[in-house]
């Protein structure tokens, strides 16, 4: 080392001369970021057709009655491959696997979710058929989606009350499904028809009862009227059914801010007599969820909606089923649960979503349901931080309320989980 | 091709203040807007690298279709996310303030104020594809040297360009353009109170598309000079993008070439 900087005053002058150089970069905001830039490797990442990760997660609960604990070990695997194919054709499979361990058993559940199998083809670049398994979504709310009409039954397997979670691990349909796009709009349609009869428990059925019980049909429509606003009509039927007619509305209100308003109204009979098998009592019911979503400077966005379900049940009768016969009230829980519908007809959801909070590449997410007809309340709350390929969360769960009030019910009062995920 | 009549005649523009006439200064900067950005609807890969205090501190690929609305001149994108893994095949439609990001995985289409967008590392995409001329008024301020990307010592002429409406994301910005070939050498991003957003550095000139177009960026952010992003273009060519592609219904259907 001596030898390469020679003399002690050679020394000073080389250290002197660094010294003076690192004033520069640091007086040089430029100088010092174009150095930066210049290091920065030249490798260009590469598109892949297939999204793969696997997520192991480790959960406790406490029961409301009588504060046990259980433990549930989780892993799975969610795979989705996007090729295209013969310059117009795309194939897309979409799959996954849940295996579950209660207690330390030894016993395994497995759930597997086939979530799409299809085939697209594009005619023209304007026009689009696919068929096969698709998840067909629509809806602009946060969390309660009236024109999501393909929603009832569809989840195998819940792995998080997130409903981002909900709306990501579901079965999709078997349908056939057509799309024309113009300026500024595009008109869709559908059919999917009934395939099967029942639904399955079995760990690897693809479930065809679930997803494609009755024959179904929807139109959907979209015309942009200005940078601000552009509402997306449907038309949803099928056997057994009205009509049901639906609305997705956006509109920027201001820079920061996003409203939304999702709306279906139709002839449907209430969810208590479908439930308990009763008279059917038809009539015009609306269901809507409306909100906004603000985002502030420090990547802090807070979404506030409003959830109403004109086919639940409303404070009396909501009373009266919780007092009555225990059968009638698990039946109902169970077809609104199955829907993916509030119980009661009225709900508030409030998230906070805080992206880099505090530090770079920690993200705090808590959502809070409050049900202002029993007054019962679920508290959801994680913290994620994620590198390259992995992501590690904590997530807490609270669910309070009543006996009998649609979060006080809840079996678990209490839940912790940790996940840890590997992008591969 | 046809955008080669247009940087000539820009250029030609611009060179008339050589022989006569100081140029106009919006002439100066539409030449220069012309070198940023085809005049044809095109894709190409943009890599961005942030670094924070030195360190990497995020990495990614984007896949990007753009194509110039013919009458307000601004881009319109499509943009799937590449990498990383996380958020690969992850989708997001620029079409001016209709902004839509569309996760394959849940199907949720959601719409975006441009305030989330300006958070995320999509901004910096403002440095890049915008015609500049089209929302600035420009005033040539001076004609100086200054030190390039390259820390070459270039002539260049600075404009002060100031916004012609409201709505845009910069209030006020200061360019150097090469005088001697109207490139956008480095410009300096402002708020209406004055406040520098960022500094960009358009560097690394390569012939892509017919015309040797700067294939980095490097941003510094005003407040916080030790957050940099490079920005590096890759696999640009002309790409067919139909109008009828720039909505959110199109948005699940994007996957680029």
């Amino acid at each position: 080392m001596d030898a390469c900087l020679g003399s002690p005053s050679r020394r000073l002058l080389i250290l002197t001369l660094l010294a003076a150089a690192t004033a520069v970069l640091a007086d040089d905001p430029d100088a010092a970021a174009l150095l930066l830039a210049d290091k920065t490797a030249t490798e260009t990442a590469q598109g892949s057709n297939w999204r793969l990760f696997s997520e192991a997660a480790w959960s406790e609960s406490t029961s409301r009655a009588n504060a046990a604990r259980l433990q549930v070990e989780r892993l799975s695997l969610d795979v989705r491959y996007d090729k295209t194919f013969a310059a117009d054709w795309r194939a897309v499979f979409a799959d996954r696997l849940d295996a579950r361990w209660e207690d330390r058993s030894s016993h395994e559940t497995n759930v597997n979710t086939l979530k799409e199998a299809y085939l697209s083809w594009q005619a023209r670049p304007d026009r689009i058929a696919d068929l096969g398994r698709i998840n067909a979504r629509y809806g602009v709310a946060s969390a309660y989606n009236p024109t999501d009409f393909f929603r009832a039954g569809a989840v195998r397997s819940v792995v998080s009350v997130d409903p981002a979670s909900l709306r990501e691990n579901r079965l999709g349909s078997v349908m056939v499904r057509a799309q024309t796009l113009w300026n500024e709009g595009a008109l869709s349609a559908l059919y999917s028809p009934k395939l099967a009869d029942q639904p399955s428990d079995s760990a690897f059925s693809a479930d065809l009862g679930a997803s494609n019980g009755r024959d179904r049909w929807l139109v959907a429509g979209t015309q942009k009227l200005s940078d601000r606003f552009d509402p997306q009509w449907l038309l949803f039927g099928g056997a057994g059914q009205s009509p049901q007619l639906g609305l997705n509305l956006t509109a920027l209100v201001n820079e920061a801010t996003v409203a939304y308003v999702e709306w279906s109204v139709g002839r449907t009979p209430s969810l208590i007599s479908q439930a308990l098998l009763l008279p059917e009592d038809i009539a015009f019911r609306s269901r809507l969820a409306t909100g906004f979503t603000y985002t502030a400077a420090n990547k802090l966005s807070l979404t506030l909606e409003y959830q109403y379900n004109g086919a639940g049940l409303n404070q009396a009768d909501w009373d009266a089923l919780r007092r009555g016969p225990p059968i009638n009230y698990g039946r109902y829980r169970a077809l609104a649960a199955n829907l993916q519908d509030p119980p009661t007809r009225r709900k508030v959801f409030l998230r906070g979503y805080w992206q880099d909070a505090l530090v770079n590449h920690l993200d705090l997410t808590t959502d809070v349901f409050v049900n202002p007809v029993d007054s019962s309340r679920q508290f959801w709350t994680e913290t994620r931080y994620h590198w390259t390929h992995v992501d590690a969360a904590l997530q807490w769960q609270l669910n309070s309320g009543q006996p009998g009030s649609e979060y006080g019910a809840s079996p678990e009062r209490r839940l912790w989980q940790v996940l840890a995920t590997y992008f591969f | 091709m046809k955008f080669q009549p247009l940087v000539a005649c820009a250029a030609l523009l611009a060179l008339a203040g050589g022989a006569g006439a100081a140029p106009s200064a919006q002439a100066i900067l539409s030449a220069s807007d012309a070198i940023r950005n085809p005049d044809k609807p095109f894709g190409l890969t943009v890599t961005l690298v942030e670094y924070r205090n030195g360190k990497q501190s995020d990495s990614n690929t984007l896949g990007v279709y753009s194509k110039a609305d013919s009458n307000s001149g601004q881009f319109r994108s499509l943009i799937r996310f590449v990498a990383p893994a996380r958020d690969a095949d992850k989708l997001m439609l620029k079409n001016g303030n209709d902004l839509w990001f569309y996760d394959p995985s849940s199907k949720a289409s959601i719409r975006l104020s441009p305030q989330q967008r300006l958070l995320g590392q999509a901004a910096n995409g403002d440095v890049v594809t915008v015609n500049l001329a089209k929302d600035y008024q420009a005033q040539l301020t001076a004609e100086e040297e200054t030190q390039d990307g390259e820390r070459e010592t270039r002539r260049c002429y600075k404009l002060a360009l100031a916004a012609v409406s409201p709505d845009v994301t910069y209030h006020h910005i200061e360019m150097w353009i090469d005088s001697a070939n109207n490139r956008p050498v480095k410009a300096r991003f402002y708020t209406e109170s004055d406040r520098l957003l960022k500094t960009a550095y358009y560097r690394h000139y390569q012939a892509q598309l017919g015309v040797q177009r700067p294939t980095e960026t490097v941003i510094i952010d005003g407040l916080d000079p030790n957050w940099v992003t490079v920005m590096r273009y890759t696999d640009y060519a002309w790409r067919d993008v139909p109008e009828t592609w720039l909505q959110r219904d199109y948005l699940p259907r994007f996957k680029p070439e």
